[in-house]
This record gives C-alpha cells, sequence and structure tokens, in this order.
C-alpha cells in the first residue's frame, strides 16, 4: 500500500463518501444549520435587508413558536369559529375579506380590534415588536376561504390555517420564486408573515385534492 | 492515453458473469426470463403514462380531470413500483444465481414471489386504470368515499410486498449456497451487497405494509380510516428512493467487471463497509421528506436537515472506488492524460454508454437533491415541479439506464440471443441525457418558480405567471427527446429477451486486469475532481436558493420556515 | 466463532436500526410510531440475518 498514490489509498476514497457533507458550510453561513458550541449565526444579510422586523431572519426563529408549525392549544372546532367570524366580520362587498376594514372605517389601525382571537395564545410577543393581526384562511375541496384576503405591506399577520376535509396546500406565489404551507386536516398551522411590498399574490393548492385541484386558488392583495 | 495496451476480449468469449448466467438451469431461465419480461412491461407502461402526463403539462394534449390523474397514477404506479421493484427482484436472482454458479435456492419461494408480484402488477394497474385516482402513493383520503378503490389499490402493494419477500430469501438463501456447500468461507463483495440489499427489499416490504394493510382493513369494515398514511407513506418513500440506488451501485461493481475485467483495488472489505453503509444511513437521514408537515418540530427540522447531509456517503464512496479502480488499472497499462484513460473504455457497447451515462446524471440529481433537503428551503421547493425537475435524473438517468445496461448484458446470456443493434442503442444515453437536461433545467425553474407538481392546468384563471407555461412546454419538449430515445433502449432490449439467434458479433470489452506498472501507484484524479465539482456545483445552486427566497417580498415565522 | 467482519457489519446495522426504533419509541413528541414498526422489524431481521450468518458458519463443512 505504500507505494500507492495518495488518491488510490482506501482512507483518501472513503473520505471522499464524506464530501457532500461539507455543504453544512454554506448552510451555516445563511444561519440555517447550528454553529458548533451552541446558536446559529445571525440571521443574513439579506435578511437583515428586510429591516424592522427584528427576529425575522432564519437565525432567529423563536424556540417557543419554532417548535410547532402546528398552532399549539387551537382545537380545530375553535379555528372553525374564529375563522367564520373572521370571515363574516370583515366581509366587504366585493367578496373580499380586509382585516382592516374596522380600522379603516374610523381612521385608526386594526391591532386590537380583534383581540377575541388572541384570548389565550401566547404566541408572538417574541416575534416581533408589532403585535401581528391574525388572519385565518380555511382549505377545502375546492377552495379557500376567504378566496381574497387584502392585507397591507409592512404589517406582520399571523395567518391560522386549516384544511377542512382533506390534505391541501397553499402555495403563496411571489414572483420569482413562492412560499408553500402544506395544510393537514383539523391540523391549525400557524405562520407569522409580513409582505414587505404592495402587489397582487395568487394563492393555490400544491397538494392534489381531487378533481377540481387545479382549479383551486385564492387571491391575497397586498396594498 | 493511445499507449494504453487495451486488451480486447476475444469475439465470442464470455465473462465469469455471462457464462455462469448462460449456465443457469432451465427453470430458473425461464423464471428470470418472465421477470424481466414484466419488469420491462412495467416500464413500458410508465414510460407512456409519463409521457403523455408531459404532453398534457406542456398544453400539447387536454384531458378530463380524472383521465389526467388516473394517467399519472398508472406513471407513478408502473414505475416507481412496478418497473423498479420487478427489475430489483430479477437482478437480485440472476445475480445471486450467478454468484451461487448452480442457480436458485428455495426455488419454489422464488416462484411464489413472482406469481404474487404479477398478481400485485395486475391488481395495481388495473385500478389505477380504473378506480378513484389516488396517484402513486394511494392516499386514502382522495377516496375516502369509494372504500373499494382504496382497498384494491392497496391489495396491489400488499401482494407486491408478500412477492417481494419471498424473492428477497429466496436470493439470501442463493448467496448462501457456496457457503454451506464449503466453497468459500465468506461472501465476495457482490455477494455481500446482495446480501444485504436482499435485506434492504424485506424491510421496504415491512414499510409498505405498514403503509398500505390500514387501508385494506379499513376498505374491508376491518379497521379504523387509515388518517396517519401521509407519514406511513413516508417512510416507504425513502426506502423506495435508496434501495434501487444501492442497486445501482451494485450493478456497476458488476458491469465494471464484466466491461474491464477490474475490481475493485481497494479491497472487498471497503467494498463491504460501503454496501453496509447504505443500510446503516438510509433510515436516519428519512426526516427531510416531511419538512412541510406542520406538526414536525423545530428542532427534529434542524437534526433531520443535518442527518440528511449524510445521505450520499454511501454512493459517493462506491463512486469513488469504481472510478478510482477503473483509473487505477487503466494507468497501470500505461494509460497518459487527465482524463484520456476514459477513452480506453468499451463506449461502443451500449451497456458501457448506458452506464458511463447514468453516472453524469447521478452528478446532476445529487447537485439538486442537496438543495432540496435543506430545511429553510423546503417550503419553496417541496411539492413543486422542482421535485420531479430534479427526480428524472435519477429515476431515468441514472436508475432506469444502469438497470437497462445490466439487461444488455444478461439478456444474450439468459435467452441464448444477441443484442439489438448495439450501434444504435449505444447512442441512445447520451440524447436521454440531453432530454433529461432540457426537461430537468426547465422543470427545476418552472418548480422555483412555484410550478405545482400535480396539476394539469396551472393557468389559474390567467393569474399564473406568464413564464409558467412556456417553462412546461420546454418540460415536454426535454420527456418527448428522452421518451424517444429511451423507447428506442427499451425496444432494443425487449428485441433481445425475444432474440433465440447467437451472433458471433459480441458487444466489446476490455481487459484492464493486469497492468504492467504497479496498479495504484500513479494518481487517480477524476474520483476526486468530479467529486469537488459536484461539491462546488451544490454550492452555487445552493447559494443561489438561498438568495432567492431571502429576496421575496415576505417575511414569515413559525412552521419551521424561518424565511 | 469468529467474528468477521461481515457478521459484525450486519450486527452494526441492526444497533443502528434498532436505536433509531427505540428513539421513535421513546419520545412520544416524534409522533410517527410507523417509524418504530419499519426500523425495529427491520432490526429484528437484520438480527436475524447475522443468527443465519452464524449458523451457516457452524454448518459449513470444513476444508
Amino acid at each position: 500500500m505504500s507505494e500507492r498514490h495518495v488518491t488510490t489509498r482506501r482512507g483518501f476514497i472513503a473520505a471522499l463518501g464524506f464530501s457532500a457533507v461539507s455543504l453544512y458550510g454554506a448552510w451555516a453561513a445563511y444561519g440555517a444549520a447550528p454553529l458548533p458550541f451552541g446558536g446559529r449565526k445571525d440571521a443574513s444579510p439579506k435578511a437583515d435587508a428586510h429591516g424592522s422586523h427584528d427576529g425575522h431572519g432564519t437565525a432567529e426563529i423563536p424556540a417557543e413558536t419554532g417548535g410547532h408549525g402546528a398552532a399549539a392549544g387551537m382545537a380545530p372546532e375553535e379555528f372553525r369559529f374564529e375563522h367564520d367570524f373572521f370571515v363574516q366580520k370583515y366581509a366587504q362587498k366585493d367578496g373580499s375579506v380586509n382585516p382592516h376594514a374596522d380600522a379603516d372605517a374610523h381612521g385608526g389601525d386594526a391591532h386590537g380590534g380583534h383581540g377575541h382571537a388572541d384570548a389565550g395564545h401566547g404566541h408572538g410577543a417574541e416575534m416581533a415588536s408589532v403585535e401581528p393581526v391574525d388572519v385565518y384562511l380555511m382549505a377545502q375541496k375546492f377552495a379557500y376561504s376567504p378566496d381574497v384576503l387584502r392585507l397591507k405591506a409592512g404589517v406582520p399577520y399571523r395567518f391560522r390555517m386549516m384544511a377542512d376535509d382533506i390534505t391541501h396546500g397553499a402555495s403563496i406565489q411571489l414572483g420569482a420564486a413562492s412560499r408553500i404551507i402544506r395544510l393537514r386536516p383539523n391540523v391549525v398551522t400557524e405562520q407569522t408573515i409580513t409582505f414587505t411590498k404592495p402587489g397582487e399574490h395568487l394563492v393555490y393548492c400544491t397538494v392534489y385534492c381531487g378533481q377540481a385541484h387545479d382549479a383551486m386558488h385564492g387571491r391575497i392583495v397586498v396594498g | 492515453m493511445d499507449s494504453i495496451s487495451t486488451s480486447v476480449a476475444p469475439v465470442g468469449s464470455r465473462s465469469r458473469l455471462t457464462a455462469r448466467v448462460a449456465a443457469l438451469p432451465g427453470t430458473d431461465k425461464a423464471l428470470l426470463t418472465l421477470l424481466f419480461g414484466a419488469a420491462l412491461l412495467a416500464l413500458v407502461l410508465g414510460l407512456f403514462g409519463g409521457f403523455v402526463t408531459a404532453l398534457a403539462r406542456a398544453g400539447a394534449l387536454t384531458f378530463f380531470p380524472d383521465d389526467a390523474y388516473r394517467l399519472l397514477t398508472l406513471h407513478g404506479v408502473s414505475v416507481f413500483f412496478y418497473w423498479l421493484y420487478l427489475i430489483q427482484a430479477a437482478l437480485l436472482l440472476v445475480l445471486a444465481a450467478a454468484e451461487n454458479g448452480r442457480g436458485l435456492a428455495l426455488r419454489p419461494l422464488a416462484w411464489l414471489g413472482a406469481a404474487l408480484m404479477l398478481a400485485g402488477f395486475g391488481v395495481s394497474e388495473w385500478i389505477s386504470a380504473t378506480g378513484t385516482p389516488l396517484l402513486y402513493d394511494g392516499s386514502p383520503e382522495l377516496a375516502a368515499d369509494d372504500p373499494r378503490s382504496v382497498g384494491v389499490f392497496a391489495l396491489g402493494y400488499l401482494l407486491l410486498s408478500a412477492g417481494l419477500t419471498a424473492s428477497a430469501l429466496s436470493g439470501i438463501a442463493t448467496v448462501l449456497q457456496p457457503r454451506l456447500r464449503g466453497e468459500a468461507s465468506e461472501f465476495t463483495s457482490i455477494g455481500f451487497a446482495l446480501f444485504a440489499w436482499a435485506g434492504f427489499l424485506v424491510v421496504s416490504a415491512i414499510a409498505a405494509t405498514n403503509a398500505f394493510l390500514p387501508g385494506l382493513l379499513w376498505a374491508l369494515g376491518t379497521g379504523p380510516f387509515p388518517a396517519d398514511h401521509g407519514t406511513e407513506w413516508h417512510i416507504l418513500f425513502h426506502n423506495l428512493h435508496y434501495l434501487p440506488l444501492m442497486a445501482t451501485v451494485l450493478v456497476w461493481y458488476v458491469l465494471s467487471e464484466h466491461l474491464t475485467g477490474v475490481t475493485s483495488i481497494h479491497g472487498a472489505r471497503l467494498s463491504k463497509i460501503v454496501f453496509a453503509a447504505y443500510l446503516v444511513f438510509v433510515p436516519p437521514t428519512s426526516l427531510y421528506h416531511m419538512f412541510l408537515e406542520p406538526n414536525l418540530s423545530e428542532s427534529v427540522r434542524v437534526v433531520g436537515s443535518l442527518l440528511s447531509l449524510f445521505v450520499s456517503v454511501p454512493t459517493l464512496a462506491a463512486f469513488a472506488i469504481i472510478a478510482s479502480s477503473l483509473e487505477a488499472s487503466a494507468r497501470a497499462r500505461g494509460a497518459t492524460g487527465f482524463f484520456g484513460w476514459m477513452r480506453g473504455l468499451p463506449w461502443r457497447n451500449p451497456a458501457m454508454a448506458n452506464m458511463g451515462w447514468a453516472v453524469v446524471n447521478m452528478m446532476l440529481g445529487i447537485t439538486f437533491a442537496f438543495v432540496l433537503i435543506q430545511e429553510k428551503l423546503a417550503p419553496m421547493l417541496s411539492d413543486t415541479f422542482f421535485v420531479p425537475g430534479y427526480f428524472h435524473f435519477f429515476a431515468v438517468g441514472v436508475l432506469t439506464q444502469t438497470f437497462l445496461a445490466a439487461l444488455m448484458v444478461i439478456l444474450p446470456a439468459l435467452g441464448g440471443g444477441s443484442l439489438w443493434r448495439p450501434e444504435l442503442l449505444r447512442r441512445m444515453p447520451a440524447i436521454v441525457t440531453i432530454g433529461l437536461l432540457i426537461f430537468g433545467a426547465a422543470g427545476i425553474t418552472a418548480g422555483v418558480m412555484g410550478v405545482p407538481r400535480r396539476a394539469f392546468d396551472v393557468s389559474y384563471g390567467g393569474m399564473a405567471p406568464a413564464a409558467w407555461p412556456v417553462l412546461m412546454a420546454l418540460v415536454g419538449v426535454g420527456a418527448t427527446v428522452f421518451a424517444i430515445a429511451l423507447s428506442v433502449s427499451v425496444y432494443g432490449v425487449v428485441r433481445t429477451l425475444l432474440s433465440l439467434r447467437p451472433s458471433l458479433q459480441q458487444a466489446p470489452v476490455v481487459d484492464w486486469r493486469t497492468g504492467s506498472r504497479g496498479v495504484g501507484a500513479a494518481p487517480a484524479w477524476t474520483g476526486p475532481l468530479s467529486v469537488a465539482a459536484l461539491v462546488a456545483a451544490m454550492y452555487v445552486f445552493t447559494i443561489v436558493a438561498f438568495q432567492l427566497i431571502q429576496s421575496l417580498p415576505i417575511i414569515a415565522i413559525g412552521g419551521g420556515h424561518g424565511h | 466463532m469468529k467474528l468477521n467482519e461481515e457478521l459484525w457489519l450486519v450486527v452494526v446495522i441492526a444497533a443502528v436500526w434498532a436505536v433509531l426504533a427505540a428513539v421513535y419509541a421513546l419520545v412520544p413528541s416524534l409522533g410517527m410510531p410507523g417509524y418504530v414498526r419499519v426500523w425495529g422489524g427491520g432490526a429484528v431481521l437484520f438480527l436475524m440475518l447475522a443468527g443465519v450468518l452464524v449458523a451457516v458458519g457452524r454448518k459449513a463443512p470444513r476444508g
């Protein structure tokens, strides 16, 4: 063995097998993998560029909320009740739902205008300095409810989402790419989402759910 | 490179593999011919379903939704279950029988296995064509009002699982025969790989039973509705990925020896460790399929992502062993030039061409697989066309081409006929790869932009981005190119299976077994440089994906989706 | 009995799978009992295969 070149030695060959593990470096650089000795790298520069929302970078998912995408504590029945209330309360004449409708009408902002939805749910304090506005999205064969949401740029929204019948997806088309949330039946999924720019976003189902799956879509209009 | 002293095997000579296959008992040959034929039928059905699906997604064909999803179901069931499992069972048995040198052990069990798998094949194809479309994962929630479709669909896979188990047990008993006869005190590296692979096939059957037995019981009215099907499916799905990859690497070992006479220069022990590594690394790396699941905790996501970094360890190690063994053997025979030694390989042999291009496809597939296994990127890529965009490099470019390469070597020996038009067949893998590159580039781009993977009409009332239909049309072009080239290869293999006329003209092989210089004394940089290029590509595409996801006009927290 | 490389490789496979099954069984928050059945079943299978290797090693004629 000693006369062999290093590239034909067993140890070298075995080590080559582990080469792809080095991709950890790229992950760590983007704060997407834990660093040795605890913690993760700070949010990447691009995440910082979003500016004003502390803790919104990949590196800083709060352990408490990050623990479960599913909203711990919210039962499906409670979700259905809150969803119905949300849709009814903020329904607009054109069929869309605007959680700022009350505040807009009274010249204030929406925060606190629907405190009922926050009762008993301690999320959010660590997410952002601004209390998120609650938004409910229900997926069912073959539509979303509400199917048109009117939101504002720069405002954090606590999206509570659930599939009512079978598994669906909710993909928000954002131009160059999309963001997907998988929705399991009777599992309340929660994400705090802030749209940073005005625009109109297609929302569509990404999990095959039956004959009219292709037609299942909605809209988020960010003003 | 011109100085390489490549011995070309004399006309009519047979390798150890083909000689042993040719000498198998007639009843084993009949069983193997049946299994290879059924596997090829499954491939033809799957190829047809996939091609039509791609044309429909490209907008070139229009179907009623149920028909379109039935075609997609037919495609997935035929290719991912019946082509890949039937060909694995057949290859396991033929290689085990060749290893034994005296045919199959537990022959009735092998026949029973074949009968069960073929029954499953019939049942699955029938219900895929006539029942509620369930896609290849057979999710019961899609047919909660149609228990018959759920039950019959599950029955098909359960029959396949039972057949696989029987075949695998026969394979295990067969590779143990030389030791029971006292002719060997340990396995060869191939023998050990067959032993471990057979065990893994049985575990895959356990995973399939775990996923589909509840559906059958529910349909029969003897069990609750299988609400956890999604999770149980993921376990099977993970097996489904890596089992054929292990088989592919094993076939590369076998074909390298057949085509060049070269065995590993690193000894059997390292090869055995690498094959065992598949079974060690595969189970802990399965969590990445579940990154979109709302119930998966953030800590499990992070651990799952980190573990998945190890998923390519056995494949890259096996690639490095084969590449360094071939290069070192070529250099020992005087080959010079950085990559020039590769010109000495028997590229005019279609099996070599298929295997060589399979390696190229593997590098492409691994590159993008490693973008998907990052949990922070999963919310941008999972459930989109990115997934079929990259995995066709594996499913078609690597697995199917490798198994066709094996058939091109084995079938003439098995049936006594000759390989159909080798000069034509050897050109197909490059065309398949060109088609896959078009399909993959357009599909991966479409997926990144959000095109869902399982939808035929993605216009969404005119709201979809204008680039989507253009990209999907390109996907259709790529699919057409590789489907035509692959069809030629499959046709050639089927003609070979049916051929009864032996030919004096054998597909060329070379003999690099003994070199004039010490094997391994010269550097062998092809393997390390290929792996370095692979890692560099992984870095580039991972960084591009991170940059893209961070540039989106959205900030999201929760569900483990940090940005 | 000689603990050759094949035997210890099969035992290592069984051990890794058993540990994995145990983790899924003992950490209920993972909530995936199917992993316990599949990898646990695999661990038992590979232990049996290890037993087969031992038995074959003993039974095989010497010389």
